[in-house]
């Protein structure tokens, strides 16, 4: 038990060093639309855009 | 009912199936959070040269893998568990999924093969779904099927945390490589890297998979030639196990999949986009928090062993219940103080006419399906998360929005003729009417980022590991409370149907309806209303309907 919580302690430090190094990540999990790079009215589903990567999405719409 | 096992320490062979298990099912999801968080990546490399009718239907694809294809998954692979064996439809489903994800790694991009790339793309994207669909039920079975009895909730409690540990998983595989190769490599040939290392994961699963033995209970069955010949139409086709199932969507994984949404996703989202915190700091505030909580997974399972499943997984969705609309604001109050403020100084309004409003809350639905003028207005606040109440407005009336003393007038959108997209000149004046709201919310202070200064962040972190201790309790318990649910002979096909419906749909919604709810009332708590209710209502119909399993000996009819 004590090399799994070893091992736990290493693998969460580990995510949050890399996590300060370059934390701009998508962490909302898993997705159900498909994304344009354009921001075209199109592909986004009515999911608000917050829940898009903002990159993809200059546009609200 | 059976007797509890004596107390003793796990057996080297009970260790290693829960090993063996868990890691397959962290691999899983490893490989299907890659694609959530490489999205942005994705969309340059796969979706780029598309027109707007082909990427929507792309998107509906896509969105049929998550919501559709992932219940279809259980219902395949689940049959194939319960006809031929857990062990060789949990090795299938881990082969379907790391070769789906390797092959992402390989696949040339749009430039190179032109529409083939989003059509692979997208099929590989629904293998996915369907492996995932698969695979949850067949290892939660599978270790539920070792465990002593009395012991099953500490034992599969160990699969619930492979959620958590696959997301971080990628984001570490995701971050590592991207921070080795620099941003401008890792966008145009480093994000294949974490794609193509799940061939190495791949092979490690498979690897320890072949080398367990089948479940004695399912090996007992099939020896003696009890094994279920039509799982499919004994567990949906007879009203006595349709029930259970049933009741186990509505009375546990309903509630479970909102309060697991809420807590891990929907905070997120919370944070980054209600209370603007920047996004490092947000995911680093989330990330502590799913760490500290983590370990509870496997203190709720293992208490569930002795004082139920039932009082932990609905306690659980009572409490979420009890206390949303207390957490959230507080959580906004911490995390940023000055918009709070900001909020209550500055009033907003919109006057619309009703019947021009609609409710926004289809999931298929895109933004150009909008083009009234009051649509448009409460798109544009909503995007934004500034508050506002409605007032009602003159029959026929264009939209309005007022912003302290300002009124900025809305407008009616039109379609270009393929009506695919706005027309330019509608285009344009929304551009303009956006940018003309935005500029006058943000000189009221409405758009305010969280300034690390004044953010209490050890409130924003504790209010999170209540949020996620939430998560623990729901989740922590299920599978075996699920397992303990249906006889061995179908239980593969009854508990993996329920478990994804209720996640996939369930909380899979909780974006786009709480999105819809707070357009429709102005409040930006107002969506916490869907995760409340769905918990709420699988409290009481789980109270009534739902009874204590812990005790159930799960091979008392094979």
């Amino acid at each position: 038990m004590w090399k799994i919580v070893v091992g736990f302690i290493v693998f969460a430090a580990l995510a949050l060093w890399l996590l300060t190094k370059g934390g701009e990540i998508d962490m909302s999990g898993e997705k159900h639309g498909v994304f344009s790079p354009e921001g075209h009215v199109l592909a986004a589903l009515a999911v608000p855009t917050a829940h898009r990567p903002a990159a993809i999405y200059p546009s609200g719409f | 009912m059976a007797t509890a096992a004596a107390p003793r320490p796990m057996s080297a062979e009970e260790k290693k199936v829960i090993f063996a298990s868990s890691l397959g099912t962290v691999f899983e999801w490893y490989d299907f959070y890659l694609y959530g968080s490489l999205a942005a990546v994705i969309a340059k490399q796969f979706f780029g040269g598309l027109d707007p009718t082909s990427a929507y239907i792309f998107a509906l694809l896509a969105f049929a893998a998550g919501f559709i294809v992932r219940p279809f998954g259980a219902l395949v692979f689940g049959r194939l568990g319960d006809m031929i064996g857990r062990k060789y439809t949990f090795l299938v489903t881990i082969v379907i999924m790391g070769s789906a994800t390797f092959i992402v790694g390989l696949l040339p991009n749009y430039a190179t093969i032109g529409i083939a790339a989003p059509i692979i793309l997208v099929a590989l994207r629904m293998l996915q779904g369907l492996a995932l669909g698969g695979e949850y039920g067949g290892a939660a079975t599978y270790v539920a099927e070792h465990a002593p009895h009395g012991k099953r909730g500490a034992y599969t409690a160990w699969i619930q945390t492979t959620a958590t540990l696959g997301l971080f998983l990628s984001l570490l595989v995701i971050l590592g490589v991207r921070l080795a190769l620099g941003d401008a490599a890792f966008a145009d040939w480093g994000w294949r890297v974490p794609f193509i290392l799940s061939i190495l994961l791949l092979g490690v699963s498979v690897y320890i998979r072949l080398s367990m033995n089948e479940s004695p209970a399912f090996a007992k069955m099939k020896a003696e030639g009890k094994t279920s010949k039509a799982p499919l139409s004994e567990s949906f086709g007879q009203w006595k196990n349709l029930k259970i199932v049933i009741l186990a969507l509505i009375g546990l994984t309903a509630g479970q999949a909102v309060v697991w949404y809420t807590g891990q996703f929907y905070a997120l989202f919370f944070l980054t986009s209600i209370a603007k915190v920047d996004v490092t700091t947000a995911n680093l505030l989330i990330a502590g928090s799913l760490i500290i909580g983590t370990p509870f997974f496997l203190f709720f399972g293992t208490l569930s062993d002795k004082i139920g499943r039932k009082p932990i997984i609905l306690g659980g969705c009572l409490i979420a219940a009890l206390t949303y609309f207390t957490v959230f604001p507080m959580l906004l109050n911490y995390a940023n103080p000055a918009l709070v403020a900001a909020q209550k100084a500055v009033p907003v309004t919109i006057t619309a006419d009703p019947a021009t409003c609609s409710f926004q809350g289809s999931p298929i639905a895109r933004p150009i399906d909008f083009t009234s003028s009051c649509d448009i207005a409460k798109r544009t606040l909503t995007e934004n998360y500034v508050p506002y109440k409605n007032v009602v407005g003159p029959v026929g009336s264009i939209a309005s929005i007022k912003l302290g003393e300002k009124e900025i007038p809305s407008l009616n959108a039109t379609l270009n003729d393929k009506r695919d997209a706005f027309s330019p000149d509608s285009a344009k004046a929304i551009a303009e009417f956006k940018k003309t709201v935005v500029e006058s919310a943000k000189a009221g202070g409405l758009t305010a980022k969280a300034d690390d200064k004044t953010m209490n962040k050890g409130m924003v972190l504790a209010v999170l590991i209540f949020l996620v201790i939430l998560v623990t309790m729901v989740y922590g318990p299920i599978a075996a409370m699920l397992v303990e649910m249906f006889p061995t002979r179908i239980r593969y096909t009854s508990m993996s149907l329920p478990y994804h419906i209720g996640n996939g749909w369930f909380g899979g919604l909780l974006p786009t309806t709480a999105f819809a709810m707070v357009a429709a009332t102005g409040d930006i708590f107002y969506g916490l209303w869907y995760p409340v209710i769905v918990a709420a209502a699988t409290f009481v119909i789980g109270m009534i309907f739902i009874k204590e399993t812990k005790d159930v000996d799960i091979f008392a009819n094979d």
